[in-house]
């Protein structure tokens, strides 16, 4: 009797169990479901360098981004937006590092940021094969639009190239036949390099020397001031950014070169964020660049006011970035719904983003993934007693070409 | 040939730089036997006290007086308090672990302090000009800079050489004991020799910043730059820093003028060949 009576219970005790199990089975796939879509907030790791001489760029994209995402809410996609930023020190082990901790510990859905070229092509390999998003705020190191094309790194900012070489053309036709280079001794630098002698020398110049200074800090500058004076070249064409290009513009002035010797540049060396540092030494330089400023459409003029208001300091190319990064993001998140759960989801969501940006209209080029954008020949001039860069001349839209046949 | 002198110029300019810097931490080397790793940060203080007192009173003289007295006076501080206990060259290690500690906690505060961005600080405007050398206008201050050192050099040669006190540094150099048991408070010499090492690195803060600029980072650069003149000089003597900041001095300006892209290794280059043929240096004491 005993037996029959613990059985049954037995049964009984296995069917409510064994139905528990089934109705659980049954709905974990319904709640793992809910987990991943439209629950918890977007994890966007920000890697910018916050030390040392590009400091000044982290900050201002960082600045920027969280202005946008305020703008709309902090939400995309139906989902909450938050930011994880770590420094970058421009160095590439330390970036290595902190990539993969904000990968691989902080769980991130997606990364922004990356100034330095140099740390950029360090940090390729790692988002390929992590297969990983990385929306590229600033480092414009050709390759990764290029030969190192991979389907994981997009930018919102440009190539090495394209600021570069449209304004070859224009200074050998504008200001001279011979121009002496002097860069920072890194990938950004080389770039510079072949995309200005390129477009230069097909124009009819002449590149008669090269100085590619220690990086990212050159010391003293007086020795490679004096290289460029004693070389008495029709131009000095160069390339710095940050707290080097405070170095390099203000040295160059006190040695007389200022005035005497025409500067040009990508646009970077004379940013709104150096300018002020730079001081009289800065007037006059050209330089060619995808923003300005001064550049008169709508949404500049919002931006750049807001942007003020917001930080105390006049908008610069690196906050534009910034903005138009968090921008895309926000966008790409609305078209998937704020499904991070399937990368190429969002990779494919990519291409198709344009809006009117405060450079103007925004086209992502789906070939090199970095945008289609206009050139500005931009420069030095005093403004209501300011320095400011003033366009002069629109050098007209300018696409990578995607390989190195143009430099 | 004209280029040469330029060059020549910038190289003196930069010694002298390197010799300010390098004056302070030879004493504390050879005087107390103490390996001060936060030089480097006692010169970055130094500066960014100058730029704020710059900014404050509108002033370059007055920090140039002001930023290493209040230096001089923090490192007397961390000398009485912290290094006093590990004197001894059986204490190297600990010297080495609390300096670089101290290094590294002055490095944070001053970025909290003063930001992450690289600071440019003018000349002060009576050596704001320029002079005309050959087709270049060589700015005034860079030279100014160059007559600054050696009179620096001179009024330490004076005051080493030719005063008592200076005579009871180079005792305490060769036996500290032996001046000790001749009754001089030899803790005092060593503090004041402190004192005015820390207060060598934060004067060169303040003039080296038109030249090199501000910017968290350069503490441990300057630090590097100083102990390879220190070595190459010699340590302990004024003469090994002033010729050890004259030969690494030139080899960078002219290693940045003749080869750019090698011109942070060049220096090394040098002082491991300077090693090689001497090892205690250029006018290094034996034994060192």
């Amino acid at each position: 009797m005993s037996q029959k009576s613990s059985s049954q219970l037995t049964r009984r005790q296995f069917l409510k169990v064994a139905g528990v199990t089934a109705a659980g089975l049954a709905a974990t796939p319904l709640l793992s479901a809910c987990r991943s879509v439209a629950s918890g907030p977007v994890k966007i790791g920000v890697l910018l360098p916050y030390s040392d001489i590009y400091a000044v760029l982290g900050e201002s994209i960082t600045d920027a981004m969280r202005m946008y995402f305020e703008e709309v809410g902090n939400e995309a996609g139906g989902r909450q937006i938050e930011l994880i930023t770590e420094d970058t020190e421009i160095t590439p082990d330390v970036a290595q590092q902190k990539a993969r901790k904000l990968v691989e510990q902080d769980e991130v859905d997606l990364v922004a940021g990356v100034v330095s070229s140099g740390v950029l092509m360090a940090l390729r390999d790692y988002f390929d094969s992590s297969k990983k998003l990385l929306i590229c705020a600033n480092a414009g190191a050709n390759p990764i639009s290029r030969s190192l094309k991979t389907p994981y790194i997009w930018r919102t900012s440009f190539t090495n190239w394209q600021p570069n070489w449209p304004v070859g053309t224009w200074a050998a036709e504008n200001v001279g036949k011979r121009a002496y280079i002097s860069v920072p001794d890194y990938a950004a630098g080389e770039n510079t390099i072949t995309a200005f002698t390129n477009s230069f020398e097909a124009a009819g110049g002449e590149v008669i020397g090269v100085q590619r200074t220690p990086f990212p800090n050159m010391g003293d500058p007086a020795p490679f001031i004096a290289e460029l004076a004693d070389a008495a070249p029709d131009l000095v064409y160069a390339f710095y950014s940050g707290g080097a290009a405070v170095t390099f513009v203000k040295a160059y002035g006190e040695f007389g070169l200022a005035g005497k010797i025409p500067l040009m540049s990508s646009g970077f060396m004379v940013e709104e964020d150096v300018l002020p540092a730079e001081g009289e030494a800065a007037l006059g330089v050209f330089s060619g660049l995808h923003w300005a400023l001064l550049l008169d459409n709508p949404e500049n003029k919002a931006f750049t006011a807001a942007y003020k208001e917001r930080t105390g300091r006049d908008a610069n190319v690196f906050a534009v970035q910034g903005y138009d990064t968090a921008r895309v993001i926000v966008e790409m998140l609305n078209r998937v719904e704020g499904d991070t759960s399937d990368v190429q989801k969002m990779i494919d969501a990519l291409p198709g983003i344009s809006f009117d940006s405060p450079r103007g209209p925004f086209k992502m080029d789906a070939k090199t993934q970095n945008p289609s954008q206009h050139i500005y020949l931009r420069e030095v001039q005093e403004v209501d007693g300011e320095l400011h860069n003033v366009v002069i001349e629109d050098l007209g839209e300018i696409t990578d070409p995607g390989d190195d046949s143009l430099g | 040939m004209e280029t040469f002198i330029i060059q020549f110029l910038n190289g003196l300019v930069f010694s002298m730089l390197l010799f300010v810097m390098a004056a302070g931490l030879s004493l504390i080397f050879g005087q107390m036997n103490v390996i001060n790793l936060s030089h480097g940060a006692f010169y970055l203080l130094g500066g960014y006290i100058g730029l704020s007192m710059v900014r404050q009173f509108e002033n370059f003289w007055l920090s140039l007086f002001l930023a290493p007295l209040l230096v001089a006076g923090l490192g007397l501080l961390i000398e009485y308090f912290l290094l006093r206990r590990m004197y001894g060259a059986h204490r190297h290690l600990d010297q080495v672990l609390l300096t670089f500690g101290l290094a590294l906690i002055a490095a944070d505060l001053i970025r909290w302090n003063w930001g992450a961005y690289v600071e440019s600080v003018d000349p002060p405007p009576q050596l704001a000009g320029q002079v005309a050398v050959f087709d270049i206008q060589f700015p005034l201050y860079r030279l100014s800079l160059i007559g600054f050192g050696l009179l620096l050099a001179l009024a330490l040669w004076l005051l080493i050489g030719r005063t008592r006190l200076g005579a009871i540094i180079r005792a305490g150099v060769s036996d500290a004991q032996m001046v000790s048991g001749l009754g001089i408070n030899i803790q005092l010499v060593f503090a004041g020799v402190f004192a005015l090492g820390t207060a060598l690195a934060a004067l060169a803060g303040v003039i080296g910043a038109p030249v090199l600029n501000l910017y968290p980072g350069l503490d441990f650069e300057i630090l590097i730059l100083t102990l390879v003149v220190v070595v190459v000089g010699g340590l302990g003597t004024l003469k090994g820093a002033f010729l050890g900041s004259l030969l690494i001095g030139m080899a960078d300006t002219f290693g940045k003028a003749l080869w750019p892209q090698f011109a942070l290794f060049f220096i090394f280059a040098v002082m491991a060949v300077i090693l090689l043929i001497r090892p205690s240096g250029l006018a290094g004491l034996k034994g060192t």
